[in-house]
């Protein structure tokens, strides 16, 4: 009787540990550990400065409801920044994962060679965030730089990149492209895991070259595709780093990409209320651009792991 | 083998070498600026060929700052980063495994919140963590540096889930069938078959905390414990004289580190993979 | 389950934002304690700060005391303070003094932190953007009443450059500074044009510039670093009499001029030299990222601006190069009207507001900028220093661009000053400096007429003080 009730509390304990909701609890518990100290405690506060006008300069800060949000939409800087920081993940964020899908597949040959070739392409990527580097790449788009002596070699007139607020933000995609390492290395990995069979059936169905890419390569990729893509696009909205050195947001703030406004609004003019509006601002906007994309991609993401 | 195929072998590698030196033009620029003098540098030339050869910069660089050599930096980087990266591994793992495999309540919460800390720009929440870090007195230590890579990473939470949606799952039914526990599936079948994911991780997490330094900045406070990356930043102080030399044949050491391990696990990414039971 | 969660992190939220609110009291007292004087703040903030230590008595002597010290610079900056430093502590057996240093952004960025977490270094640096931190900074006036920090052997105008307009001593100077225009001789006698005299007037520059580019296929002026001061504070300064007009007001409460068309006349010139190739465009301008390779130490310019310390480092750059650099006074507007010209601080160190040993902070101020020993190893390389006994030991042996340099700053000396200068700027000027330039490349574009330029400059810079 005794032993019995024993076990039915033994059955119980266990059947607590397994279940569901134990495991993902236990599993999951550093995340939310670490989320509630150090990420939503910092989250919460900026969202209550973005409702003041809070400067680290005074340190003092009142209550000034919703000013700030309204501030936004008359700011034409903050205007000009946002439609300058979508061109810039619009245009780089495919052309970085084509680039880096490109070069991961054309490393898939079996050879000896393959790895250090795959080294090669990474070096960019293990440099980007240097001083060093962004001076280089100052030097090539100058006046007098690399792609100009090209461009007039070729009997082209030479382009004064840095110049024209036209062509400005170029040179800062092309670095964002240039540094396709890690979505790369991603898709190497992901590559190596479609199984060898399938390309051996279609190439028994002869398929040539581009149908076996676009039939099997991509599809099985597909959910690599989307992580790659999702953090790329949340990476390149908050790309602060090359226009901060390069460019400073210049000529005429056409380089001028929001999280460096944002950082100039909080650390050089003093206003961390309005830095945290324009962050959580933006914070809408990059939700709703990423649930677009997790809503579309059911249609062409082939995941095995379906809900 | 065919002189056609032979032919299109060479015309790969030739390819594929030519175009990769294109890429890392750059970076041979920055390795060859660390041999040549400031005026050389600052007049922008694009020869890679130093006019005079300069090896001192990497005398004047090493021997750092008021007698704290860039042994002490490197040092400090190295014990930051890999423990970091140690962290970051198990911590991620986990809770990918959590949230892609394991139906629990909060799990659309959590992984939501998830993506939400990747959405906030760092500098306003800067100011917010520090104040954390500075009431629970540990403002000044490695703390802030390694212990939050104990608590998951969102980028790499969300990638390991990304692989483990590719691991079928009937193992995980065979091995429940078998009498295996939620918990030794992690162990048992996930963790082995995620391999490719995790030496993904160890490089892309070593580089970025070996490059990271505004964390360093914000949480150190003595020049003994500097980081190389805070410490190659001390060359470049825009309102005075600049050693463009020193601070570039630190930024070549400082790629080494970076280097070899990428060259290292990139080998073993690639063994990991083809041994993985994927194949069939 | 939603109304739960949102209940949560509602309540969440009601606590952090008390904790803020908390927070933020306390910034205001110790910010009000500055406001009222010295007397009063050691009291004060030694009672704010009794969480850290429980050492409230640090005057007694021999007692240890570890002081914190911060600035940014060069490596051999570094170098040379660490081992003042280390002689200092030599000294002085019971004060240690724990040091850090970053290159001047990562300063900035540090010292905001330390800002918001009340925990500014006990010694820190500080350039002409200090009115931000003004919160932080301890008056040193107490301790030059009471004799800790000795500014007998300091000229009297040589302490004003460092004091706001009441008169509190905010710190004491690492060295003077002024502007001036940096040429090359030779590019001047290339083209034919007459060099700069010490009263040559806007017009004269922009011919010079003019004529060098048509000449010699240079820019005949490189890039205007501090376009502010030079199209803002200085022009205005130099309209009307000496001292009438000002970019703003002395005690910084609104403008110190009321026709924004005065502001017409720099930006329509400086747009027309764009234009026309005399001056680099905003892609050209890109390219120098410090004083080392602007243009006119490349070769590729006849002119630039410069802050005076950094004259000799260029100097001998060119003479490397066998040319010739020279010194010239800011332009002004008419040939015989004010000259607008300023003696500066480079930058100085204060004592900080959140320090436990004020005292002993100010001690080894004092002693950094007295002391000939310490200076013999500091070499003037923050600036001409303002101590006449160091500055008459370090004058013995100058280097040629120093020779230029120190007699430049004479110079000014000798000019009409206004009587009253205020060294400080208002809150929020960063942003109206950054606009200004940009308007100037917006006129050079043809996007903007000067006028509208002037006007929207004036509304930028009033707006600060309806905030």
């Amino acid at each position: 009787m005794k032993s019995n009730a024993q076990a039915v509390r033994t059955s119980k304990v266990r059947k607590f540990i397994y279940s569901n909701n134990t495991v993902g609890h236990v599993f999951a518990a550093p995340f939310i550990f670490g989320f509630i100290c150090f990420s939503l405690i910092p989250i919460l506060t900026s969202f209550y400065y973005a409702f003041t006008d809070y400067s680290l300069g005074s340190k003092t800060s009142e209550i000034v409801g919703g000013r700030n949000f309204a501030m936004l939409l008359t700011d034409d800087i903050f205007l000009q920044s946002l439609g300058i920081t979508l061109k810039y993940v619009f245009i780089s964020v495919p052309l970085k994962l084509a680039f880096a899908l490109f070069v991961a597949f054309l490393l898939t040959r079996k050879s000896r060679l393959v790895t250090l070739y795959r080294s090669l392409y990474y070096v960019p990527s293990l440099v980007g965030g240097s001083v060093a580097v962004a001076l280089v790449w100052k030097q090539l788009f100058a006046r007098k730089g690399l792609f100009n002596s090209v461009l007039s070699d070729a009997g082209f007139s030479t382009i004064n990149w840095f110049g024209d607020t036209k062509l400005a933000l170029w040179p800062l995609i092309l670095m964002s492209v240039w540094q396709f390492g890690s979505s790369m290395i991603i898709f190497a990995a992901g590559l190596k895991e479609i199984p060898t069979s399938y390309y051996e059936a279609a190439e028994i169905d002869g398929a040539n070259g581009f149908q076996k890419f676009f039939r099997i390569t991509l599809p099985c990729l597909s959910p690599i595709v989307l992580y790659n893509l999702v953090m790329q696009t949340i990476s390149a909205f908050m790309a602060f780093t090359q226009a901060f050195i390069i460019t400073q947001g210049g000529p005429n703030n056409s380089t001028m990409m929001y999280s460096l406004y944002v950082y100039n609004q909080a650390f050089k003019y003093n206003n961390m209320g309005y830095a945290c509006a324009m962050s959580w601002f933006m914070l809408v906007v990059m939700s709703v651009i990423t649930l677009i994309i997790f809503k579309t991609s059911k249609m062409w993401v082939f995941s095995e792991a379906g809900e | 083998m065919s002189v056609k195929h032979k032919i299109q072998k060479v015309l790969y590698h030739l390819f594929v070498i030519i175009f990769g030196i294109i890429m890392i033009y750059p970076v041979f620029w920055m390795i060859s600026g660390s041999f040549k003098d400031n005026a050389e540098i600052l007049r922008g030339t694009l020869g890679l060929i130093p006019e005079n050869l300069k090896i001192s910069n990497y005398s004047t660089g090493w021997k750092g700052f008021s007698g704290i050599t860039f042994a002490t930096f490197f040092k400090n980087s190295f014990l930051i980063t890999s423990v970091a990266t140690l962290g970051t591994v198990i911590s991620s793992s986990l809770v990918a495994y959590a949230l892609s495999r394991v139906r629990f309540k909060g799990r659309k919460l959590w992984f939501t919140c998830m993506l939400a800390t990747m959405m906030l720009p760092s500098q306003v929440i800067m100011i917010p963590s520090f104040l954390i870090w500075y009431n629970l007195g540990l403002s000044s230590t490695y703390v802030p540096l390694i212990l939050p890579y104990f608590c998951g990473q969102a980028f790499f939470i969300y990638q390991m889930m990304q692989f483990m949606a590719g691991i079928p799952r009937e193992l995980d039914e065979a091995a429940t069938i078998d009498g295996c526990s939620k918990y030794s599936i992690y162990t048992h079948i996930i963790v082995p078959l995620l391999k490719p994911s995790i030496v993904t991780t160890i490089i892309i997490q070593f580089y970025w905390k070996w490059d990271d330094y505004m964390g360093p900045l914000l949480y150190l406070s003595k020049p003994q414990s500097y980081t190389a990356s805070l410490a190659i930043k001390l060359f470049a102080d825009s309102a005075s004289t600049t050693d463009y030399g020193a601070m570039f044949a630190m930024s070549t050491l400082s790629l080494i580190p970076v280097f070899l391990i990428f060259l290292f696990f990139n080998r073993y990414l690639v063994e990991g993979i083809g041994t993985s039971g994927l194949k069939g | 389950m939603k109304k739960k969660l949102i209940s949560i992190l509602m309540t969440a939220g009601m606590i952090l934002s008390l904790a803020a609110c908390g927070n933020d009291a306390g910034g205001q007292e110790s910010s009000t304690g500055g406001d009222t004087g010295s007397t009063q703040q050691s009291e004060t903030s030694s009672e704010a700060s009794t969480s850290q230590e429980s050492s409230t008595a640090p005057e007694a002597d021999g007692e240890q005391v570890t002081l914190r010290m911060a600035w940014w610079g060069s490596q051999t900056r570094h170098d040379i303070t660490v081992e003042v430093i280390e002689m200092y502590e030599k000294d002085h057996p019971n004060v240690k003094i724990e040091y850090e240093f970053f290159s001047f952004d990562d300063y900035f960025t540090k010292l905001k932190t330390l800002q918001a977490s009340d925990q500014v270094w006990d010694i820190f640096q500080l350039g002409g953007n200090f009115p931000m931190y003004m919160d932080k900074i301890c008056f040193m006036d107490e301790f030059i009443d009471s004799g800790i920090v000795d500014v007998s052997d300091i000229p009297e105008a040589y302490l004003q450059i460092t004091q706001d307009i009441e008169g509190h001593q905010i710190g004491l100077s690492n060295g003077l500074n002024t502007y001036g225009i940096a040429y090359d001789v030779d590019m001047f006698n290339e083209a034919g044009v007459p060099l700069p005299t010490d009263n040559w007037t806007w017009d004269d520059y922009a011919d010079a510039a003019m004529k060098i580019m048509e000449k010699t296929g240079h820019y005949g002026s490189s890039k205007f670093s501090d376009e502010f001061i030079a199209g803002c504070s200085t022009y205005i300064g130099q309209q009307g009499k000496v001292g009438e007009y000002g970019f703003f007001n002395l005690d910084l409460t609104g403008m110190g001029f009321d026709d924004p068309s005065m502001l017409e006349g720099y930006i329509q010139m400086r747009a027309d030299l764009i234009n026309a190739g005399a001056s680099p465009d905003a892609g050209a301008e890109m390219e120098i990222t410090n004083i080392e390779n602007d243009f006119l130490v490349t070769g590729e310019a006849g002119m630039t601006w410069v802050a005076v310390n950094q004259f000799p480092t260029i100097y001998d750059i060119c003479k490397a190069e066998g040319r010739t650099l020279a010194l010239a006074t800011l332009p002004r507007v008419s040939a015989d009207g004010p000259s607008g010209a300023v003696i500066q601080s480079s930058q100085m160190l204060c004592v900080s507001q959140d320090s436990e040993h004020k005292e002993e902070a100010a001690a080894f101020i004092s002693w950094f900028q007295n002391s000939v020993e310490c200076n013999q190893v500091l070499q003037g390389e923050r600036g001409i220093p303002v101590n006449n006994t160091v500055r008459d030991s370090l004058k013995a042996n100058l280097t040629e661009g120093q020779q230029i340099m120190y007699d430049f700053v004479d110079l000014i000396g000798t000019f009409d000053v206004p009587e009253k200068v205020n060294v400080l700027s208002p809150d929020g000027q960063d942003q109206v400096v950054d606009k200004y330039r940009n308007y100037i490349q917006d006129v050079a574009a043809g996007n903007m007429t000067a006028a509208d330029a002037a006007q929207k400059t004036y509304d930028d810079a009033a707006a600060i003080f309806n905030k």
